[in-house]
């Protein structure tokens, strides 16, 4: 992944992006300065939270952070910036900013992949904020150009205009069958947002329930996650289904049915995002049709 | 003699006070104020006291936070009787009826707000992750709040309930048919309210407007006005769709909360 030179003193260890490090917050994703950095024994580093009030600085506006549990997104809009956003996380707005639509492909996929279908566009000057409707953190994920990565479904709070947007299958499900019964499962949603900045340095902002970490994986290495609890990966990282069936002691309960694990697997090189909390994928029948998927029976 | 004057309540405190003896916000920290005007509600600390007329209330907990009541006699506090998270057994308890049943079945409101009268302990609290705020009242106010935000009242305020006018406010408002409404008359009172999410607050100056998502929509003095305002989005499919934004206009406080559920598209 190329990074853009360095032009401060201060390189944030989360965004990689460079800077006086002088105000206690990256001022590109709003990460403190002054903590230390926290790394599990296995290698995943805890994305430290945006700081109450924090300011991140983007183009010629500034987006504050405030609130801890459900945080807000504060944008302080320039005359010539706007952002975009799914209506649904619309907290509050000053009269003055212009509200409207942004075109949007595939309206009748998205619909049935359950995605918003309006995505809505806010023109400074002004105040606009956004909120998620769940406990966790914010993300902010500064992106330079040329840089693309791909976003969990639902995860997505706003972006700023010059962030291209687009998004496609995630190619990632399997089917069971249980007696007569039959069917899909998508374990990462049927479809993942990518985004990607052109023209400039843009600003991604996402929404993670519980608590965030981060991981580079470096290439051929692979990592196992729950389906649900990944949050964006950089589009270098390969996704695939993993199947787990554990040893059972009766015929039973050796897992074709219910004790499977499915897991999501991960191929660096690249950067991977998780949240702690997540919905686990359902079990019931024995899966017999999968996207690309590797198996392990102990 | 001098007095800190607590940020969030007005009330003024001896110094060397860490925490208002009214609201229960601390009187050390910094104020957090957006750059567009929005006041944090103050983060009560874990295990913060304040009074209300004989009795005190403390606030336990920081997640799903637990206002723990010490009522003296002659106090008495009303709930709605689902919010109760355990009493003494000696606690009395009675019943206050708030009158138009049939408009608050059909409002999906409780008919009865129960009452829990001193001496002893009764403590409350709602069911998702947010913060208790507490609006110390003083004579002559009124307060409208969101259904369901409420957690406890003390003696000294009316309760009644206004329905919300306008039937774009109604339909597309997000706050159901009808609000709470608080009102003091010569004596103080305190309210306190489960946020979801964090808590916000702004003062519009007259004339002022904002325009909140009505889910967002936590309390307001009853002299800011509140319209549903109908934003149309076109999406190219079947037609498009619309939004409504609660626009509010001032005079007074607005309070908002982060963490709602969307009522506000069609």
């Amino acid at each position: 992944m190329s990074m853009p030179p360095a032009q401060g003193a201060y390189t944030c260890p989360y965004c990689r992006m460079a800077s006086e490090g002088t105000d206690g917050a990256c001022p590109h994703c709003g990460a403190p300065v002054d903590v230390r950095r926290r790394v599990s024994d296995s290698g995943w580093v805890e994305q430290p939270p945006i700081r109450d009030m924090a300011r991140i600085r983007f183009s010629r506006s500034t987006c504050q952070i405030s609130g801890t549990y459900v945080p807000v997104a504060e944008m302080g809009l320039h005359d010539d910036d706007w952002v975009y956003f799914s209506h649904h996380v619309l907290l509050h707005t000053d009269p003055r900013v212009r509200l409207g639509n942004l075109p949007m492909k595939g309206g009748w996929k998205r619909m049935r992949a359950g995605m918003p279908l309006i995505m809505m566009r806010a023109q400074g000057p002004g105040h606009i904020a956004f909120s998620a409707d769940e406990p966790g953190e914010t993300l902010a994920v500064p992106l330079h150009p040329g840089r693309a990565i791909d976003v969990v479904e639902h995860r997505f709070l706003v972006a700023t205009g010059n962030v291209g947007y687009q998004w496609q299958n995630a190619n990632v499900w399997f089917t069971t069958k249980d007696g007569d019964e039959q069917e899909t499962h998508y374990p990462v949603g049927k479809t993942m947002d990518s985004f990607a900045a052109s023209g400039g340095p843009g600003l991604l902002l996402l929404h993670g329930p519980g608590n965030i970490f981060i991981r580079d994986l470096a290439p051929g290495e692979r990592i196992l996650v729950q389906p649900g609890g990944l949050i964006w990966k950089d589009q270098t990282v390969r996704m695939f289904l993993h199947f787990e069936y554990p040893r059972g002691a009766y015929w039973f309960s050796s897992s074709k049915w219910q004790a499977k694990t499915v897991w999501l697997t991960l191929q660096g090189p690249g950067r991977i995002a998780v949240q702690s909390v997540f919905e686990r994928p359902e079990m019931s029948g024995a899966v017999y049709q999968t996207s690309g998927a590797t198996t392990q029976r102990w | 003699m001098d007095r800190i004057e607590c940020q969030w309540c007005k009330a003024q405190n001896e110094t060397g006070r860490t925490n208002c003896t009214t609201c229960g916000a601390p009187l050390d920290t910094k104020d957090l104020v957006t750059d567009s005007g929005w006041a944090e509600a103050p983060r009560l600390r874990d295990m913060t006291e304040f009074r209300f007329s004989s009795s005190t209330c403390q606030i336990e907990g920081e997640i799903v936070p637990v206002a723990e009541v010490a009522l003296a006699h002659g106090d008495s506090v009303f709930f709605e009787h689902h919010v109760m998270l355990w009493k003494e057994p000696g606690v009395p308890m009675s019943a206050l009826n708030t009158g138009g049943g049939m408009k608050r079945m059909l409002g999906g409101m409780p008919h009865i707000l129960s009452v829990a009268h001193g001496p002893g302990r009764v403590a409350f609290s709602r069911d998702a992750a947010g913060e208790v705020v507490v609006l110390p009242l003083h004579p002559s106010m009124e307060l409208d709040v969101r259904e369901h935000a409420f957690l406890a009242g003390t003696h000294s305020l009316t309760y009644s309930f206004v329905r919300i006018k306008g039937l774009a406010n109604v339909l597309h408002g997000g706050g159901g048919m009808y609000m709470d409404r608080f009102v003091t008359y010569q004596e103080p009172g305190l309210l306190l309210l489960h946020g979801y999410g964090n808590v916000f607050q702004k003062t519009l100056q007259p004339g002022e407007k904002i325009m909140v998502e009505p889910g967002g929509f936590l309390y307001k003095d009853s002299s800011v006005n509140m319209n549903a305002v109908k934003q149309n989005v076109k999406t190219g499919l079947m037609g498009g769709h619309s939004m409504y934004l609660a626009e509010m206009t001032g005079p007074g406080r607005v309070g908002i909360q982060s963490m709602y559920v969307h009522h506000g598209s069609e």
